[in-house]
C-alpha cells in the first residue's frame, strides 16, 4: 500500500510539473506584460491627472515590448501592405501604432482592479493563441490574443468579443484604399492622431464619407 | 493490487516518453519554421492560423480563405448612403442628447443602484432569452434561465439583486443572452442586409426581424399608457449608457472610418453570440 501511495505521488507531480510545462513561454510573456501594465496603473506614486503624462510614457514602453507593431500593421493593411514603398510601410507603422497607443492607452486608464484569467494556449509554429477572460463589474469579457515569435513572442492581434482588432481595421483600410492611394492613407491617420492632440470634442472626429 | 500497480506503472512510463516526445517535437517545430517564414504577405486571411475563437482554420480547396466570421463581416451593405446618414444621427444623438443625460444621471445616482437597475431591466427581459432559447431547441439552458428568473424575482427583490449571478449550472449549456435575431441566425438564416435604424442602432435584415419579435416579448411594450412605456424603455436606455460611457468614444477615436469600425464590430460580435 505504501508503495502505491509513492507511485501515486510521483505520478501526481510529474502530471503537476507538465502541466506547468504546457503553460509555455506566450503566456508566460502575456502575463508579465499585463501584469506590467496593472502595476503601472495601480502604482499610488503615479495616480491622478498630474502624472498622467509619467504614467503614459511608461505604458507605452510597456506596450512596445509586446505588441509586434510592423506585424500588426501589415495584417491590417493586408494586400494593401505591398503597394507601399518601404519608406511608406515604416510611414504606415509609426501612424498607425501611434494611433493605437494613443486611444486604447487612455481606455486603460479606467482600469478598476479588473481581474484577468488565462484560460489557455494553442502554439503552432511560431503563432500562438491564447484565450482570456477579463471580469468587468456586471459581466465577464473574453479577450483572445493573437502572438508570433520573430525575436521573442509578441502580440499581433486582439479579439475582444469577437471582433478581431487586426481584421477591424482591414475593412477600413481595405476600403479607403480601393479608393485612394496608401499615401492618403497615411495622411488620414496622421490627420486623425492631429485632431485627437487637438483636444478636440470626439464629437467633431466622424470620419469624412468614405 | 499487481493489476493496479502495473498499470500505474505503465501510465507512469506513458507519461514520460509522451512528454518528451512532445517536447522534442515542440523543440522541433519552433525551430523548423523560423527561416522557412519571411516576412511576406498573403492575401485576406489566410495568414491566419486560428478563427476568432481558436479554432484552426481548415485550408482546402478554395474560398477557404475567410474564416465564417469573416463571410458575416461581408454582408452587403447596399444602402451604405442611407446607413451612414442614419449612423451620423444616432451620433449626434448620443453626443448630444444621450451622454449628457447619462452623465448627469451618473453624477446624481452611484454605480452600484445603477447596477441594480440593469439588472432589473435584464431579469425582466427574461421572456426574450427564454423563447429563443426554446426555439434553438436548448431546453436546459431555458430551464436554467427559468430558474434564474424565478430566483431573482422571488428572493432578489423583484430582479434588483442578481443572487443567482453565482450559482454556475452542472453542466455548461452556454450563454443564455439569446435574442431572436441570434435564433434566426443559429437556424441559419443570413443577416442578409446591414441597416442602420434611428435610436436602435446597427442592425441588419435578419436582426430587424428578430428585434420586432423582441419587441413583443419585451413586457415593458405593455405597459399603458404608451408614454410610460417609452419612458420606461428610455429610462433603461440611459442607465445602460451610463454603464458604459466611453466605448463607442474609444472606437471612435481609434478608427479611421467609425462607421465601417461600427459596422464590422456589430457584424462580427453578433455572428460570435450566434455561436456562444
Amino acid at each position: 500500500m505504501k508503495k502505491l501511495s509513492i507511485l501515486v505521488g510521483t505520478l501526481l507531480l510529474v502530471a503537476a510539473l507538465c502541466s506547468t510545462a504546457l503553460a509555455g513561454e506566450p503566456q508566460d510573456r502575456l502575463r508579465s506584460g499585463i501584469e506590467k501594465v496593472i502595476a503601472i496603473l495601480s502604482d499610488a506614486s503615479l495616480k491622478g491627472a498630474a502624472k498622467r503624462p509619467d504614467r503614459q510614457v511608461k505604458l507605452r514602453a510597456v506596450a512596445d515590448g509586446f505588441f509586434d507593431w510592423r506585424e500588426l500593421s501589415r495584417r491590417a493593411a493586408a494586400e494593401g501592405w505591398n503597394k507601399f514603398a518601404p519608406k511608406q510601410q515604416d510611414e504606415f507603422v509609426a501612424a498607425f501604432s501611434e494611433l493605437l497607443q494613443k486611444t486604447y492607452i487612455r481606455k486603460l486608464e479606467k482600469y478598476n482592479n479588473e481581474k484577468v484569467n488565462y484560460l489557455g494556449e494553442q502554439i503552432e509554429g511560431n503563432q500562438a493563441f491564447l484565450k482570456t477572460q477579463v471580469t468587468m463589474k456586471d459581466k465577464t469579457i473574453p479577450i483572445n490574443y493573437v502572438m508570433i515569435k520573430h525575436d521573442q513572442w509578441m502580440v499581433y492581434d486582439v479579439v475582444v468579443e469577437g471582433v478581431s482588432l487586426v481584421k477591424n481595421y482591414r475593412t477600413q483600410f481595405a476600403k479607403i484604399l480601393s479608393k485612394d492611394t496608401p499615401d492618403a492613407l497615411i495622411q488620414r491617420i496622421k490627420d486623425k492622431i492631429k485632431s485627437l492632440d487637438e483636444g478636440k470634442n470626439v464629437d467633431d472626429v466622424v470620419g469624412k464619407e468614405g | 493490487m499487481h493489476i493496479l500497480f502495473r498499470s500505474l506503472l505503465a501510465a507512469l512510463a506513458l507519461t514520460l516518453v509522451s512528454a518528451t516526445f512532445a517536447l522534442a517535437a515542440d523543440q522541433a517545430a519552433s525551430v523548423a519554421p523560423k527561416q522557412a517564414r519571411p516576412s511576406l504577405l498573403l492575401a485576406y486571411g489566410d495568414v491566419d492560423i486560428w478563427d476568432e475563437t481558436g479554432q484552426i482554420i481548415k485550408k482546402g480547396s478554395g474560398g477557404d480563405k475567410m474564416t465564417l466570421s469573416d463571410a458575416a463581416a461581408q454582408t452587403p451593405d447596399p444602402l451604405e448612403g442611407w446607413n451612414r446618414m442614419w449612423f451620423g444621427f444616432n451620433d449626434k444623438l448620443y453626443f448630444w442628447a444621450l451622454k449628457p443625460v447619462a452623465q448627469g444621471y451618473s453624477f446624481v445616482v452611484p454605480e452600484r443602484p445603477r447596477l441594480w437597475v440593469h439588472n432589473f431591466f435584464h431579469n425582466l427581459m427574461f421572456p426574450v432569452r427564454f423563447v429563443s432559447l426554446v426555439l434553438q431547441g436548448k431546453p436546459d439552458a431555458a430551464a436554467v434561465e427559468t430558474s434564474r428568473f424565478i430566483g431573482n424575482t422571488a428572493f432578489g427583490l423583484g430582479g434588483f439583486a442578481d443572487i443567482t449571478a453565482d450559482s454556475k449550472p452542472y453542466k455548461p449549456i452556454g450563454s443564455t443572452e439569446k435574442d431572436l435575431g441570434l435564433t434566426f441566425g443559429y437556424w441559419g438564416a443570413d443577416n442578409g442586409l446591414y441597416l442602420v435604424w434611428p435610436f436602435i442602432g446597427p442592425s441588419s435584415g435578419r436582426d430587424t426581424l428578430g428585434y420586432v419579435g423582441d419587441y413583443f416579448l419585451t413586457p415593458a411594450t405593455y405597459i399603458n399608457p404608451w408614454y410610460w412605456s417609452a419612458g420606461a424603455k428610455g429610462y433603461e436606455k440611459v442607465n445602460e449608457v451610463s454603464l458604459r460611457i466611453g466605448d463607442y468614444e474609444t472606437l471612435k477615436d481609434a478608427s479611421v472610418d467609425p462607421y465601417e469600425a461600427v459596422r464590422d464590430a456589430y457584424l462580427r460580435n453578433r455572428f460570435k453570440k450566434v455561436n456562444d
